[in-house]
């Protein structure tokens, strides 16, 4: 009985490694192999092969090839060593990084297949491709609704060609009308929610959100119109923006029931106390 | 002397290292199974039933007209026209009642401006509105009366 070098544990000397670590046993191992060229020798020698010549003048069991023999057990050992050593260091550990990347690699594709399903397709992409692949011919026909005076539908038209930011070059000299005609095309807008709405009491009555909006958008066209008339793009389209102040201002009298001197006094007021008075007038209060 | 000692260093790190990657192989399961219920969901999202535009905007359509809500309707038709100046396939009652509205609307106001090639071409549009309403035609008579009665 030996102990092992490794794990101390006692065992046969004739076994070639440990039971209990897996140790190697160089000196069992040693007589192991030496048997095994024995065995291989007389392997030869009896199959009486032809120009095969018995080792004997120059290997010879024993004293005069030791030295070789055991140089070779050495190399045998130390190869021996590294690739248990190399199987202890990565026993199990590829294989579980391989694992965690199988893993990884299918949460990323499940990720993105999750992604892609919930993306909702841009209705607006195929439009905004189109309206800068024939910006100028929708420069044209937009320039026909302002010569017609349709400034609600000018806006409209913008919109429907997602040009209202009037991003092609095409649109450059429309910038300052547009952003007038923004502002009047909400004004009319609300002003047509606030003089349409129901007149049925179990309905929802939303007039006070609309008059807030529609105030704020007065003032807001007043401020853009005075900014755009005077800019150097705006000198083209002066005509157009002075008729949108006069339609604003005509449908303010009109169905606000004002004069020009009591539409003058409510545009020099505040939002708020514009909402008051506008709310008494529709509300006949 | 030594061997022992490093083997057993040695040993001990991969133990270390095993845990480590199991530990991180759960979370990974984990993240994997969370990924594979998203996923699932993800596919009934995109397979789920859309309501059809038509159906749903003429049901508030003939709601607004039942309770006489004109200005909702020209809201409505000024927020689908951002989309499309054209009425898309089964709303196009809204939209003939609600330009309709809209050339009302701006008929006093052209009256007040004093405008006559304006007024003129909305007065035409308008009779053209009219004339197409068909069913609806009895809205052209209550938005008039709205119209005229304002404020």
């Amino acid at each position: 009985m030996i102990a092992c070098r490794s794990c101390g544990a006692q065992f046969d000397a004739a076994l070639v490694r440990c039971p209990y670590c897996g140790t190697a046993y160089a000196p069992a191992e040693e007589n192991e192999y030496m048997g095994q060229l024995e065995d291989i020798r007389t392997d030869l020698e009896s199959a009486d092969i032809e120009g095969y010549k018995a080792p004997e003048q120059h290997y010879k069991m024993g004293a005069p090839h030791s030295d070789d023999m055991r140089q070779y057990d050495t190399a045998y050992t130390d190869t021996r060593r590294r690739v248990i050593g190399s199987a202890l260091r990565t026993c199990g550990l590829a294989k579980r990084a391989a694992i965690l990347v199988v893993l990884i690699i299918a949460a990323i594709i499940m990720s993105v297949i999750s992604s892609m399903n919930y993306a909702d397709p841009d209705p607006d992409a195929e439009v905004r491709r189109d309206s800068e692949r024939n910006a100028a011919a929708y420069a044209q026909e937009a320039e026909a609704y302002l010569q017609r005076g349709e400034y609600t539908e000018y806006m409209s038209y913008l919109y429907a060609h997602e040009l209202q930011n009037c991003p092609p070059s095409e649109f450059d000299h429309l910038k300052s009308v547009t952003y007038v005609a923004s502002e009047y095309y909400d004004c009319i807008k609300y002003m047509e929610v606030i003089i349409l709405r129901s007149d049925d009491p179990d309905y929802f009555d939303g007039l006070d959100t609309d008059i807030g909006i529609f105030v704020r958008g007065v003032d807001e066209f007043y401020e853009v119109y005075e900014v755009q008339r005077e800019s150097k793009q705006g000198r083209d389209y002066i005509a157009c923006m002075d008729e949108m102040k006069t339609e604003l201002e005509a449908a303010m009298r009109t169905y606000f029931d004002m004069d020009e001197d009591e539409l003058r006094e409510f545009l020099s007021t505040s939002e708020a106390q514009k909402g008051v008075i506008l709310e008494e007038v529709l509300r006949h209060e | 002397m030594n061997k022992p000692g490093i083997a057993k260093v040695r040993i001990a790190k991969v133990r270390i290292a095993k845990v480590i990657l199991n530990i991180l192989i759960v979370i990974a399961a984990l993240v994997c199974l969370a990924m594979l219920a998203d996923m699932m969901g993800s596919f009934k999202y995109a397979n789920r039933e859309v309501e059809d535009p038509a159906e749903t905007g003429m049901m508030v359509f003939e709601y607004d007209l039942e309770h006489r809500a004109y200005g909702e309707i020209v809201n409505g038709w000024y927020v689908d026209r951002m989309s499309s100046m054209e009425a898309p396939a089964g709303l196009e009652p809204t939209y003939l009642v609600a330009e309709y509205a809209h050339t009302a609307f701006m008929s006093r106001v052209y009256e007040e401006t004093g405008d006559a090639e304006a007024m003129a071409a909305n007065s035409a549009r308008r009779e053209d509105l009219r004339n197409s309403l068909g069913d609806y035609g009895y809205t052209a008579d209550e938005v008039d009366d709205m119209i005229i009665n304002a404020p």
